[in-house]
């Protein structure tokens, strides 16, 4: 097959290899578990009959699934049209799905490890909608997902309409082709990487790693003193459990390695692209505009060496969401400040610098920040002094976290609802807590504990700041006010 | 009473027949309770008359506290916003844009139907923002959502 240079907008199938790698994927991890059991259950040899019983049974089994995969990849169509993407499927059960273009929220190319073995990938488009409203295609090969990435962006920035106008009327053949050229060049400007021995390093100075390496001495070292007081008693019970332990937080670190190692993020004229992954690689699009709120935090241990973690909500993300919902998994301060100029390249403050700065490490009132006052000691008797709120003309920050210092920032046009509450201890001392709402997600901003008067301030001008956002935000198609 | 209430904003209390609703759900509750310690208590002797008596002076408590609360759940219509007000000892503003509402459900159960109210809940993208009206008389409840409806198109801006 040559390399597409369009993606159909005849219905189609995903590759014919899709059942295979469909049915591969869940059959290795059933196939290693059977034979592993097998093995330690019959450690005494001379059982090939049962083995080869075992090994027909997982035959037939697996050409059952790939049959089923295959009747489902079959019935498995999608199609793009100049609006949305469609996709129809399912055997018994049918489903017809169509994501409109102009509520896309972003487009990721995944490569799980069987599919990146033979060159394929998923493309998963995302818009805003309720429960599970991604378009999942699956799989088709680099090229091909690559393709149709490029061209729902294009179609749904608004570009086509400039290549358009542009082109002769009567020559409407050729300007579909512009459009398309336009769209597979859109190009990647690298902003920052993350270096894997920084990533690693990370890992290691976290509070999961320190929990471990304390869990492991205190069951070693109890094991030895036991083993001391009573020669016979069993420890393989306890060393068991421990194991299992360790193995599963091992996991867990594992997990976040292979998620962001790799990381590499840039900037093109269809939004910012973001790539990681280390065998489970995905590459994701988000277009400008489409990033719901910011949360940069710096957990105690990084602190002696600045560095940084930036996480995001996309209202398109939903299941999934800590793969999908990093910007940056850990970078040195300069890093940080790259990460949020690539989702708000402006911050609507003369000195984006010296605020962020303060955002990070300030406390009380420095730089026009709104403090906490020194009686919501009682609530927070250490973080109450970093606590604070300011509003640029774009974006709300809200400071918090003496230990682990942390802010988030919200564009203003990105606000869904604001609430304020207070308790009755909160309204003995005039103080009351900001909610800021944002979509589904990790970042959850809540400014606590103000001043009740500043707080009140704060809701009625941030209804006003976010009705005002709004009105100048980035029109739905991001490019048509750039090519018209 | 009034602890925020912005220039030009009049808030709309809900109907008092939500209380009478709530009211007659507790009641119930309690009644459900209290019926088998009368009978304990009629059987057993004065020793055993605490519970009921301490199922009533709750049950009087609690409709105290109902009565407040529905006393301070009010909303507020503006020209960009609705805002939404509840609670007493835990109080609570929420300010939804027109534009930013996705969709507007009005809802009643067969009491509530009875009492002619209905509860109107109104989603955001977030699942945060839990903006609910409850109790408001149900004409009021129709014309509230034609209302909020026709304002969230007209003010409808992207995520």
């Amino acid at each position: 097959m040559s390399v597409p240079t369009a993606a159909p907008r005849e219905w189609t199938r995903a590759h014919v290899v899709t059942p295979f790698i469909n049915a591969l994927q869940g059959m290795v991890a059933v196939v290693i578990a059977m034979y592993a059991g097998f093995m330690q259950d019959s450690e005494r040899s001379g059982e090939a009959p049962l083995l080869l019983i075992l090994t027909l049974g997982i035959l037939v089994g697996g050409l059952i699934v790939v049959g089923i995969a295959f009747l489902a990849w079959r019935v498995n169509e999608y199609r793009i049209g100049d609006d949305a993407v469609y996709q129809r499927k399912g055997i018994l059960f049918k489903q017809q799905r169509q994501a409109r273009l102009d509520r896309l929220q972003a487009v990721d190319v995944v490569q799980p490890l069987f599919a990146r073995v033979f060159g394929f990938a998923e493309a998963r488009i995302e818009v805003a909608g309720g429960r599970a409203s991604t378009v999942s295609i699956k799989f088709l090969k680099v090229e091909e997902a690559e393709v149709l990435r490029n061209e729902v962006l294009a179609l749904a920035s608004g570009y086509r309409g400039a290549a358009e106008e542009r082109a002769e009327p009567e020559d409407g053949v050729a300007s579909r082709s512009e459009t398309r050229a336009a769209a597979v060049a859109a190009p990647d400007r690298p902003v920052y990487d993350v270096p894997l021995g920084r990533l690693i390093g990370s890992i290691f100075v976290s509070w999961t790693f320190v929990a471990v390496v304390f869990f492991v001495l205190l069951v070693g070292s109890s094991m030895t003193w036991l083993a001391e007081v009573d020669s016979t008693a069993s420890n393989a019970g306890t060393g068991g459990s421990a194991l299992v332990a360790v193995l599963s937080v091992a996991a867990i670190l594992w997990a976040q390695l292979n998620a962001n190692a790799g990381f590499r993020a840039g900037i093109a004229a269809d939004g910012i692209r973001l790539s990681h992954g280390l065998l489970d690689t995905r590459r994701q699009t988000v277009p400008p505009g489409r990033v719901q709120a910011l949360n940069i935090k710096q957990s105690l241990l990084w602190r002696k060496l600045d560095w940084w973690k930036i996480t995001l909500n996309v209202a398109g993300y939903q299941d999934q969401r800590e793969a999908v919902s990093t910007l940056l998994p850990v970078g040195p301060k300069q890093q940080a400040l790259d990460a949020l100029w690539l989702v708000l390249p402006d911050l609507g403050d003369p000195d984006p610098t010296g605020t962020i700065s303060t955002a990070m490490v300030g406390v009380g009132t420095d730089n026009g920040f709104t403090a906490s006052p020194s009686r919501s000691w009682i609530f927070d008797p250490f973080q109450w002094r970093r606590r604070g709120v300011r509003a640029t003309e774009r974006a709300l920050l809200i400071r918090r976290g003496l230990f682990v210092h942390e802010f988030f920032v919200i564009p203003h046009e990105r606000t869904q609802s604001l609430a304020i509450r207070q308790g009755p201890l909160q309204r003995w001392l005039r103080l009351a807590t900001i909610e800021v709402h944002s979509t589904r997600g990790v970042v959850r901003p809540v400014a606590g504990h103000l001043d009740l008067d500043d707080a009140i301030a704060l809701v009625e001008d941030q209804a006003r700041r976010a009705r005002e956002g709004r009105k100048r935000q980035t029109p739905e198609q991001w490019m048509e006010a750039v090519s018209r | 009473m009034t602890w925020f209430s912005p220039p030009g904003v009049t808030w709309i209390s809900v109907s008092s027949r939500l209380a009478t609703a709530r009211l007659v759900l507790w009641w119930i509750f309690v009644a459900c309770l209290a019926a088998p310690a009368l009978v304990v208590a009629s059987s057993e002797g004065s020793a055993w008359w605490v519970l009921p008596i301490t199922l009533l002076l709750l049950g009087v408590w609690v409709s105290w506290i109902i009565v407040r609360q529905v006393s301070a759940h009010a909303w507020a219509e503006r020209d960009d916003d609705l805002m939404v007000r509840r609670g007493r000892l835990f109080r609570r503003v929420t300010v939804v844009p027109y534009g930013r509402m996705q969709f507007v459900d009005v809802e009643a159960g067969p009491l509530s139907r009875g009492l002619g109210i209905a509860r109107v809940q109104l989603h955001t993208a977030s699942p945060g923002s839990d903006a609910h009206i409850s109790g408001v008389p149900t004409e009021e409840a129709a014309r509230l959502r034609d209302r909020l409806t026709t304002r969230g198109e007209a003010k409808l801006a992207g995520l």
